[in-house]
């Protein structure tokens, strides 16, 4: 019997195409968001959930004050981990993951294969420990020994797979300009999205000497990611106390001995790992960390897409089943039972669900590469759709287009077949009569509907609209310096730059393209030193903690940093007693300096020194945040970036030019070098990428929406052409007509935007307020979005009406 | 009034043609009340929907006051019969969603009248017809005869040369379809030119002048005796 339904009712869809496509379209195109938008939330939810022990595994992060605000960060000392284990019998295990700058790239970035350079994006540096905590499965070396020797480095599967392709990698040599590296191990990060983005792994005697020796002393040298796993008796709370009274005492030893004179406080936390993905606020943390609000709005936006598809899809369904009403009284007379016609609606609601189904999970399959490179993620469908969840995710979405098509099916069936076929069939007047009331409330009912769509698609573009305006606000407002033009260069990480740097640095000069070069170890975009500083001339007071900057001679004039009093770094000359500083207006005020020019200032770089000027506020960091005290320190022999000024109108040619002194000066030495103003702008990646994923939901939603009201219009205009045939017989004109027919849903929008305009008003606000300097919002936003979306349904419909207006009017008058 | 030449309709669907109107010479009176009898399907109504210019010929000629109808376009055409003529049908064709107060009101919306003049045109139609305390009403508040009696206020408020009425009494009782032939009769006699269709041949006694059609061609037309 469902085999004879399933064949007429391909048929009755074959001849009933626009409907057909109409309602395909819309429903594919819903579910081909949600599944998405489901795939994205899924993954995120389930970063670092593939650790064996995740839920015992924490990341140590460290709250410090030294008057003045506190600061959060992710980055602990390197020896906290070891001094951890070792007095702790609740930690398992134990280990600690090097913190490295992936945008700052030198030349461990790259090493040299077989004649060929090949980028590591992101590289780090750890023992074997990692390994113990962080699960991967090796697909070749073994995880307990790769990284006990020095010089060893263990690399994903990908980037083996780039490197050395299907061919072994084990024991192979890699070489970096400063060392040779042997390939002890590759692990595979399929399936485990995670925090860690570290592409390889040095091991941590790779350091030199010094350096380590530091390493296993200093407790204020916060370079380092510590995880601990902890047992499963251990009572986390306590536990972390206990770990912060040691710590306490351990680094009150330290101070002692180092005879440091700070106050202050250090606060250990320990973060459960699978929320690190959520966290925010944290200096130092993961750049792939993402705002939890924005998943609440991903999910929001997917129930509303799918929403809105349903919505279309009921919408189409019973409007065309309205115009079956005669072919439905027929049946009836001919002995049809109601639940033979509900079964043949169904069964025609089934082909078009299941096709879109199809369809859709086909497209999704298609778009997967551009969606992976639109989020940044490694999604695949058969993995996310196979395995736990997934199959559930899968068989909810199947649930749910048997429910749609049930629902559509059965609602026209149940609505019509109450109807009696005498009514049905008689004459003209009484099917309008019987019909009235019924009509008149599924209107009321779609136009209901077509609002509520207009809400989520008003509200969706006018956010668009602001997060737009907002991106390109942080990205073009004045930063109090001048970011254009400016390229820096990242200096060999080979200690013996130093003594070319001078020489190569002349050499730069001498083309008239560059127009001036510093050196500098901190530039606005990039991370900050913090510096400890005490105020005064004598020995009171305590340390505080400033942002720091390194720079060299000329960096002033060469970012077009204003001066506010006193003089540069280069119109003093070299006093090797007293150390010149340079501070910014902030500092001033958080120092509470009265007359800062020639105040004294003490840090631990030992000397004491003097403020001998003080410059305009300036954005150093993202706008997120407000400009915070800054000092600046002479160091022209911290080089760990040439800056370069250059000619704006000979880009090309002063490029060349440095290349080629590079070349002369750094051999076998690749250059890494980037523009400041772009550097800047990678602070806003996360905004960006909100931005470009609601440009998507835009598109979608719009789409849905305009296929919604095409549909919805052409059925109430197509009901009303009669009426448009009387009204152009008593004089009307086609202008006159159709703007009747338009002005009705351009007022559901009209409404539809005044409701959503506070909602979006309110939650846009709040994300405004996360940056520190923001445009303001104005009613043209709002009101560009509503245009927007008006045009749009205007569009819509007007194609609707103008094709009805322009029939002759005999032919909707016509009674048979 | 009305003339037309050699007046053919033909309607084409997919595999047949239609001959709705083989010929048709026809002249109208100013002041005339003409009938128009027929069998069904006989193209009584396809002849009325040319001469009210609401479908164009397919071939002949239809001069009305003197202008080439055939040559105008379909804007000017719309002009001149806003201007000039109104519309009865056999099944009323009000609209359903607007009241009969707004029924009315629409042919003078649309010719620009303005909303005073409007409330004294319609008061005036609806005091003569009889229909004043059902103004608010919606259409299938009212009986037939009385809806066909709204859909001839509307037809008349812009007061036309031209009345073209389709089997305005089909719909109704003996009863009502006197009520609306009278109405008619009034019209005609205060000089309104009227062109009806019908079956009845007691209706079409109203009429100075009955026109026989059958299978697209005029075949006799007589005189009423009165
Ligand atoms: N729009 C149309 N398309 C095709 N044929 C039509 C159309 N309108 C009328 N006809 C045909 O033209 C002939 C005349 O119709 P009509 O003028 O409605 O007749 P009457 O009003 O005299 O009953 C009929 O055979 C009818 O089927
Ligand atoms: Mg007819």
């Amino acid at each position: 019997m469902w085999g004879s339904f399933f064949r007429m009712g391909f048929r009755v869809l074959m001849r009933q195409k626009k409907f057909f496509l109409l309602n395909l379209a819309g429903l594919t195109i819903g579910i081909v968001a949600f599944v998405f938008i489901y795939l994205y939330v899924e993954n995120a939810l389930y970063y670092d959930r593939s650790w064996k022990n995740y839920q015992h595994i924490y990341r140590v992060n460290e709250t410090y004050s030294t008057g003045g605000k506190a600061e959060k960060m992710a980055l602990t000392p390197y020896l906290l981990a070891g001094k951890l284990k070792d007095n702790f019998p609740g930690i398992i295990e134990s280990t600690r993951l090097f913190f490295t700058d992936p945008s700052d790239k030198n030349d461990v970035s790259s090493v040299d294969y077989g004649g060929k350079m090949y980028d590591i994006p992101n590289l780090t540096i750890g023992d074997t420990r990692v390994f113990k905590i962080f699960n991967y499965h090796f697909t070749e070396g073994n995880p307990d020994s790769c990284l006990v020797h020095p010089n060893s480095m263990v690399l994903s599967l990908a980037m083996k797979k780039t490197i050395f392709g299907n061919k072994p990698a084990l024991g192979k040599k890699l070489k970096t300009s400063i060392r040779t590296y042997t390939v002890t191990g590759v692990f595979d990060k399929t399936n485990r999205p995670s925090h860690l983005e570290f592409d390889a792994i040095i091991s941590t005697n790779s350091l030199d000497k010094h350096e380590q020796q530091q390493l296993y002393t200093n407790w204020f040298w916060m370079n380092c990611y510590t995880y601990v796993e902890l047992a499963d008796s251990v009572n986390v709370k306590k536990f972390v106390q206990r770990v912060n009274y040691f710590a306490d005492t351990a680094i009150g030893h330290y101070i002692q001995k180092q005879k440091i004179k700070i106050s202050g406080y250090a606060h250990l936390n320990f973060q459960p790992i699978q929320k690190i993905h959520f966290s925010k606020g944290l200096l130092y943390d993961s750049h792939s960390n993402i705002n939890i609000t924005y998943l609440y709005i991903f999910v929001t936006v997917a129930l509303f897409i799918l929403l809105m598809a349903s919505i279309n899809y009921i919408n189409f369904a019973t409007a065309r089943s309205l115009k079956r009403v005669r072919e439905t009284g027929v049946r009836k007379v001919m002995g049809a039972f109601q639940k033979q016609l509900m079964l043949q609606y169904i069964s025609e609601a089934l082909i078009i669900t299941f096709t879109a189904f199809i369809l859709s999970l086909s497209l999704v399959e298609l778009l997967m590469p551009a969606f992976n490179s639109l989020v940044n993620r490694h999604i695949t469908l058969v993995d996310s759709l196979f395995s736990g969840s997934g199959l559930v995710f899968g068989f909810l979405l199947i649930m749910f287009m048997l429910l749609l098509a049930l629902f559509s099916g059965s609602f026209p069936a149940f609505v019509l077949s109450s109807l009696k076929p005498v009514e049905v069939l008689g004459g003209r007047g009484l099917i309008l009569r019987s019909n009235k009331k019924h009509v008149f409330t599924t209107v009321r009912l779609r136009k209901f509907l077509v609002v509520v769509q207009y809400l989520v698609a008003i509200g969706v573009i006018i956010s668009t609209l602001i997060i737009a305006a907002q991106v390109h606000y942080v990205k073009n407002r004045p930063l109090g310096f001048d970011k254009k033009d400016v390229v820096v260069i990242n200096s060999p990480a080979d200690t013996s730059f130093r003594s070319r740097a001078a020489n190569f640095i002349m050499a730069l000069k001498t083309d008239t393209n560059i127009e001036q070069v510093t050196t500098a170890s901190s530039l606005p975009g990039y991370l900050t030193e913090k510096i400890l500083v005490r105020s005064g001339d004598s020995a009171v007071g305590h340390l505080q903690t400033l942002d720091g900057f390194f720079v060299g001679y000329h960096y002033f004039d060469l970012l077009k940093i204003p001066l506010v009093k006193g003089k540069y770094f280069s119109a003093v000359k070299p006093n090797d007693s007293v150390e010149p500083f340079i501070v910014n207006e902030a500092a001033i005020r958080f120092l509470g300096l009265k007359h800062p020019l020639g105040s004294f200032l003490y840090t631990p770089y030992a000397k004491k020194g003097r403020i001998i000027g003080v410059v305009k506020n300036f954005n150093f960091s993202s706008l997120h945040q407000k400009v915070e005290p800054l000092i600046f320190v002479l160091r022209p022999q911290f080089i760990q970036y040439v800056v370069v000024r250059i000619n704006p109108h000979k880009k090309k040619e002063a490029l060349a030019h440095i290349r080629n002194v590079w070349k002369k000066y750094n051999k076998g030495y690749t250059m890494y070098y980037t523009f400041l103003d772009q550097k800047l702008d990678t602070l806003y990646r996360s905004d960006q990428k909100m931005l470009s994923l609601f440009f998507y939901f835009s598109l979608f939603v719009i789409l849905i929406s305009a296929l919604g009201l095409f549909g919805l219009s052409s059925f109430l205009i197509e009901q009303r052409s009669k009426e448009i045939s009387i009204r152009k017989v008593l004089g009307g004109s086609e202008k006159q007509i159709v703007l009747m027919l338009v002005k009705e849903y351009l007022v559901l929008v009209l409404i539809a935007g005044a409701l959503i305009s506070p909602v979006v008003y309110y939650f846009i606000g709040k994300w405004l307020n996360s940056f520190a300097y923001h445009i303001h919002l104005n009613l043209c936003y709002f009101v560009a979005g509503i245009l927007l979306v008006l045009l749009i349904a205007f569009f819509t419909v007007l194609l609707q009406a103008l094709f009805m207006v322009r029939k002759r009017p005999v032919d909707a008058l016509k009674y048979e | 009034m009305i003339e037309t030449k050699q007046l053919k309709k033909v309607f084409k669907s997919a595999d047949i043609e239609t001959v709705a109107l083989a010929g048709i010479d026809l002249k109208v009176e100013e002041g005339e009340f003409v009938s128009v009898m027929g069998p069904s399907g006989c193209g009584k109504t396809t002849l009325l929907n040319l001469l009210g210019m609401i479908d164009v010929a397919t071939s002949g000629d239809y001069f009305f006051m003197g202008k080439d109808v055939c040559s105008l376009r379909e804007k000017q055409r719309t002009h001149l019969r806003k201007e000039n003529i109104g519309f009865v049908f056999q099944n009323f064709n009000l609209i359903e969603e607007l009241s009969i107060w707004e029924n009315i009101e629409l042919p003078l919306i649309y010719q620009g009248v303005k909303k005073s003049e409007r409330k004294r045109l319609i008061m005036d139609v609806i005091d003569r017809l009889e229909i004043t305390h059902r103004k608010d009403l919606l259409p299938v508040q009212l009986s037939g005869g009385q809806q066909q009696r709204v859909a001839v206020a509307r037809a008349i408020i812009t007061r036309p040369h031209l009345l073209l009425a389709d089997e305005p009494t089909g719909n109704l009782d003996s009863m009502h379809g006197e009520e609306v032939m009278n109405i008619l009769d009034e019209l005609n006699k205060a000089g309104m030119t009227i062109v009806m269709v019908t079956h009845s041949h007691h209706d079409a006694s109203y009429s100075r002048r009955i026109v026989h059609l059958f299978d697209g061609q005029i075949i006799n037309e007589n005189l009423n005796r009165i």
